[in-house]
């Protein structure tokens, strides 16, 4: 008898230990969601504009998936140490709910991350920078959202200046090839934010202008959100996925 | 009989020299506005016209087709070469033009000396201004000389260029946006997912259709509670008293 309550306490000691990594995991992962919400690189306009921003839905939903992990494993701990069936069987069927839920949140923020291609940002770029009759506000938000990006990370278009020559654009429309063959925040800038050599840069001679696509900027970013959800969830879940079975099997070997 | 005779005194008649060397878009430094929708860069025209040191150097425009019916004594500055005319009824326009003294030969190290054809957008539309270097009005192709001129005579010419291309631009409908597939850890991620996902369902339904059944083995390893949880019921059990 001994054995077994050593056996016992074992399955306990581990199902509590278990249980207290994933309420800590649960913090992590609220903490972590609330800081891609908060939107730290500035990138959520881009992303909204391209009507595809279910990265945001993503980390929104493991917000509430982290607390509910936590909430949970408190239950888990308190029911494993008290043997209770009642306690344990709500615990196991709630936390199968949050399971099916962060499964989704995985899988939507690994999707959403494959569909942000660079043609993506491309054509939404060249559709909307410096429109000149915005219908709505997210085409000026888009425009701000641009400017800063090429200000800060001294870089030019998606795939570099030429995409404003290889494509027309709503910039175009309303700026004349010859004086600017890229919009002006593409030149290097001096202090007071005016090019250095306006010249230098509608020529495109090196070192006054910005010959860098800011698409390594963008996906940069937008990589880390993704991922960080996506497969931190999926380690939680993982572990989560061990922690139930032994609760399950915990919760079939009770007596009542 | 006096036909080819007249012919061949034609061209030394004409007065022109061609100095050997060709109009060519800038290749040192190589900038990225080289040819863009409107515009292109050429070279200067440095250490070609050494000889006429008093002759004003002009760059004729001309479309590629246009080249052979160009008369070099056109002047400057005339309605068959204005710029506003170009390119219908003007096949060529001058432009740029510029004294030898704009021209140090040689070229000194460090410097960009570059022209860039079709800078000036004010005076595109301006009558007035009919030797403007305004945008060109099409893809082209172009082909350009420079040409010097000694008060209005054509003292000497260039060759003309190859013909010049500019850009043309795609309309942005033409990006496909259709995803490229999926990554590998997208398909990883759901695939493991949802294989644990079933197995947990799977378990759960076996464990409560076994509810209450102790034939899972395992489960006369803590079929009692602890020792220390019966004493707390000590009211309800009865039996099981431990020993002390």
């Amino acid at each position: 008898m001994a054995k077994s309550d050593d056996c016992v306490h074992i399955l306990q000691g581990l199902l509590v230990f278990g249980n207290v990594v994933i309420g800590i995991c649960g913090i992590a992962l609220t903490a972590e969601c609330i800081y891609f919400v908060s939107n730290p690189d500035g990138l959520h306009p881009l992303l909204k504009a391209t009507e595809n921003s279910d990265i945001y839905a993503a980390a929104w939903i493991g917000i509430f998936v982290g607390l509910a992990l936590f909430a949970l494993s408190i239950l888990g701990i308190i029911g494993v140490i008290k043997a209770s069936r009642t306690l344990l069987l709500v615990y196991i069927i709630l936390m199968l709910i949050t399971f099916a839920f962060e499964m989704a949140s995985c899988i939507t923020a690994a999707t959403n991350r494959d569909s942000l291609t660079p043609e993506l940002f491309l054509k939404q770029m060249l559709e909307r920078y410096q429109k000149s009759d915005p219908a709505n506000n997210s085409d000026n938000e888009v425009t701000k959202t641009w400017d800063e990006l090429m200000l800060q990370n001294h870089c030019c278009g998606v795939l570099g200046p030429s995409d404003w020559q290889d494509y027309t654009s709503a910039f175009r429309n309303t700026h004349s090839d010859a004086d600017y063959p890229w919009p002006r925040t593409c030149c290097v800038l001096d202090a007071q934010g005016l090019p250095v050599s306006l010249d230098g840069c509608k020529l495109g001679v090196p070192g006054y202008y910005n010959s860098n696509g800011c698409y390594d900027a963008i996906s940069g970013p937008v990589n880390t959100h993704a991922w960080g959800v996506a497969w931190f969830g999926f380690a939680i879940l993982c572990w989560t996925f061990c922690v139930l079975l032994g609760t399950m099997f915990y919760w079939s070997g009770i007596d009542y | 009989t006096m036909l080819p005779l007249l012919l061949l005194l034609l061209p030394a008649a004409h007065g022109i020299a061609r100095v050997p060397d060709t109009p060519k878009l800038t290749e040192d430094p190589r900038v990225e506005g080289l040819t863009t929708g409107t515009t292109f860069v050429l070279e200067q025209p440095r250490c070609f016209f050494q000889d006429y040191g008093d002759a004003v150097i002009w760059l004729v425009v001309a479309l590629d087709e246009a080249t052979s019916t160009f008369n070099d004594s056109a002047g400057p500055g005339t309605p068959e070469t204005a710029f506003q005319g170009f390119p219908s009824p003007v096949r060529a326009y001058m432009t740029l033009n510029a004294t030898l003294g704009s021209y140090p030969c040689p070229k000194p190290d460090g410097e960009i000396t570059v022209l860039r054809v079709g800078s000036e957008t004010s005076c595109a539309r301006d009558a007035t201004r009919p030797t403007c270097n305004g945008p060109l009005p099409g893809p082209g192709p172009y082909r350009v000389k420079f040409l010097a001129l000694q008060g209005s005579e054509p003292v000497a010419d260039t060759d003309w260029s190859s013909p010049i291309m500019l850009r043309t631009a795609k309309s942005p409908d033409s990006i496909s946006t259709t995803g490229s597939g999926h990554s590998a850890g997208m398909i990883a991620i759901t695939t493991i997912l949802s294989i644990l996902f079933a197995i947990l369902l799977a378990a759960l339904v076996a464990m409560l259709v076994f509810w209450g059944s102790d034939s899972c083995g395992g489960s006369s390893t803590f079929s009692k509670p602890e020792a220390v949880t019966v004493r707390r019921y000590n009211t309800h059990h009865v039996y099981d008293q431990p020993a002390a």
